[in-house]
């Protein structure tokens, strides 16, 4: 969430500065493109597939769906996705829209996917409250539970992550979650690193079972900061793990100042080249002086002559 | 009941000298000799201070030295080094510049440079006469084997540990060999007294960000190596409205977009989108790699019939 804030704040910085022309014009979508139908069901899996590409691509301008916090950009506000009035059109309109885009509203004709865009429609209808066929379907129903956690069973040799996604039943019980979606998690510098590949939801023991990726590299002891928490905050809050797995490449960061090259530095200068310049330096200064002197030695010898 | 009073008043003094010895570690600029100087002094006013190790402690007002010359030295020094164990990369997916020149902005704002002077600049680019035309940024490569450090007679542009290539403006003599080496023109000199100067004039330079800028010295893009210090992406990358940037370690596999924040694997992206460095054949090994411009989303909106926007 703190971070969902950090990037609003900061596309927002970056867009207040965005002289995108903004065309208020009418959008007229042709009629042939509104029949078009999103071929996907509304299954928990695509709903939310469906938050997390619109988290990527969408959320930055239209804000969270239904919270109308979008951002306030002239002369035309970005909608409210998630609001009744936008999702009164047909799923073809949204569809044509999406691909088309209109003054600041960018194209993702080419930058999504058929199948993405219409995960993103699907997670809008989720919000629609007037079509009750796209209500959001929950393929497992999970008792409600409190205390929700995930354990973490690393396995070194094969490299598998196994996360646990359990709660406490009212009556005490801990049992398994199903159907939830986890990430899994890389700690890199500027962010996380997903490994959770599709297909990351939990079975009916809770379980994901997840590789890591053979040729990832870890610090020098193969040491990665993993972190595992349920993708969809809506269902338990925010519930996550971190732990420090040694699953990683062992790397050993070369310093390239180390190696010989025509730039590097004084400290690398191998000693014969040092020494014979040097040497150099004096033995022709060397011979100036002798000179120098010897010609101030002549007046005196002239003298002396005399 | 005598022998514990002493005790006392030893352990006392041994506390403040202590304390004394603590806080001149935090205060940078500040030497022992003083700190020894100044226990002798009357206790004046005190100012409450965090030490290295997390204690509050309380010191005396008159102890306290301005820092001058001492951060400049500092940063004269971690700036030489660089950050240890990392090996940053740029990647510049040209599929999705459509020009919209919000690095530059930010990078100008950053490094106190005039909107005439780049660091990065947005070129329009057509490769032959019936391939499409397309913009790409161009900032400073850092390149691995970097023409211009080489012919630099005094040492103020260097390559350090974790792949950037600075300058020193404090040991820069003018002579400008380097903006001749660089074979990617990446380098500009001021000519005339920078902008802002007058607001920047009392600034300690930081040799990380360039700035404050100084009249008859070069600069060039320097990855904001200031900003990599506190763990935050480079200027351009995080100002970029269209996803065009991504920043990160190549030590550790993976590069961040500026735009959506989302992490990727390097070796993947760069392999699976045929990325490619500007002008291998120079072996310079740069650290700038680019996506091509395919499958893009929007129309070429350049001016590619005047020959001034041609690159
Ligand atoms: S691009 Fe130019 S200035 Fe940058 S490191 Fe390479 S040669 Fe030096
Ligand atoms: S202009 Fe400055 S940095 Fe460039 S080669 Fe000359 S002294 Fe070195």
């Amino acid at each position: 969430m703190k971070n969902a804030i950090k990037i609003i704040a900061c596309l927002f910085l970056v867009f207040t500065f965005t002289t995108a022309v903004v065309k208020a014009e009418e959008w007229s979508v042709p009629a042939s493109a509104k029949k078009k139908q999103n071929p996907y069901e509304a299954s928990t899996k695509n709903i939310s597939s469906g938050k997390k590409i619109y988290n990527i691509n969408c959320k930055s301008c239209h804000g969270d769906a239904t919270l109308g916090n979008m951002l306030p950009l002239q002369p035309v506000a970005p909608s409210d996705l998630g609001s009744q009035a936008f999702l009164i059109q047909t799923d073809g309109e949204i569809y044509y829209k999406v691909n088309k885009g209109n003054g600041a509203m960018p194209t993702f004709e080419k930058t999504l996917s058929d199948e993405d865009k219409w995960m993103v429609i699907t997670y809008l209808r989720s919000f629609d409250q007037n079509k009750k066929a796209s209500k959001k379907i929950a393929e497992v129903i999970n008792p409600e539970v409190n205390d929700v956690r995930i354990l973490l069973d690393i396995n070194k040799e094969d490299k598998r992550i196994i996360a646990n996604l359990s709660g406490l039943t009212k009556k005490g019980d801990r049992v398994a979650l199903q159907g939830i979606e986890l990430s899994i998690k890389v700690k890199r510098s500027f962010g996380y690193l997903d490994i959770s590949g599709d297909d990351a939801y939990t079975n009916e023991k809770g379980e994901v079972n997840v590789q890591f990726p053979e040729d990832l590299p870890g610090d020098r002891e193969g040491h990665v900061d993993l972190l595992v928490k349920v993708t969809d905050d809506a269902y338990y809050g925010e519930v996550n793990v971190d732990r420090i797995a040694s699953l990683g490449l062992p790397t050993d960061p070369v310093n390239p100042l180390d190696e010989r090259a025509m730039w590097g530095t004084r400290a690398n200068a191998p000693i014969w080249i040092v020494l014979s310049y040097v040497g150099g330096v004096i033995s022709i200064w060397g011979v100036i002086f002798l000179v120098l002197f010897q010609l101030m030695k002549l007046p005196k010898l002239a003298k002396t002559e005399e | 009941m005598k022998e514990e009073t002493s005790n006392n008043s030893r352990r006392k003094f041994l506390k403040s000298v202590g304390l004394t010895v603590g806080a001149a570690g935090v205060v940078s600029g500040f030497s022992l000799l003083g700190a020894a100087k100044a226990v002798a002094q009357e206790p004046g006013e005190t100012v409450n201070l965090l030490t290295q190790d997390g204690q509050l402690v309380q010191v005396d007002k008159n102890q306290l030295r301005p820092t001058v010359s001492e951060p400049l030295t500092e940063l004269q020094k971690r700036g030489r080094e660089g950050i240890a164990g990392k090996s940053f990369v740029m990647v510049i997916d040209l599929s999705k510049c459509r020009n919209a020149r919000k690095c530059m902005d930010a990078c100008q704002n950053h490094h106190q440079l005039r909107p005439d002077q780049h660091h990065i600049n947005v070129l329009q680019m057509q490769d032959a006469e019936h391939t499409a035309p397309y913009f790409m940024p161009k900032p400073c490569q850092h390149c691995d084997n970097p023409p211009c450090t080489k012919v630099c007679p005094v040492d103020a542009t260097f390559k350090r540990q974790d792949g950037i290539v600075l300058i020193d403006n404090e040991r820069c003599i003018g002579c400008r060999f380097c903006i001749a080496a660089c074979p990617y023109s990446a380098r500009i000199f001021q000519w005339t007294e920078p902008k802002d100067a007058e607001k920047y004039k009392d600034l300690t330079y930081n040799i990380e960000a360039n700035v404050p800028q100084k009249k008859g010295t070069i600069s060039k893009c320097l990855f904001s190596a200031d900003r990599l210090r506190e763990n935050k992406l480079p200027s351009c990358v995080s100002s970029c409205p269209n996803g065009v940037y991504y920043f990160g370690d190549q030590n550790e596999d993976a590069v961040t977009n500026g735009t959506t924040h989302e992490t990727v694997r390097f070796s993947q992206l760069i392999e699976e989108n045929a990325g490619y460095t500007l002008l291998p054949e120079l072996g310079t090994k740069p650290r700038v790699y680019y996506l091509p411009p395919k499958n893009r989303a929007f129309e070429f909106n350049g001016d590619l019939l005047n020959e001034e926007n041609l690159h």
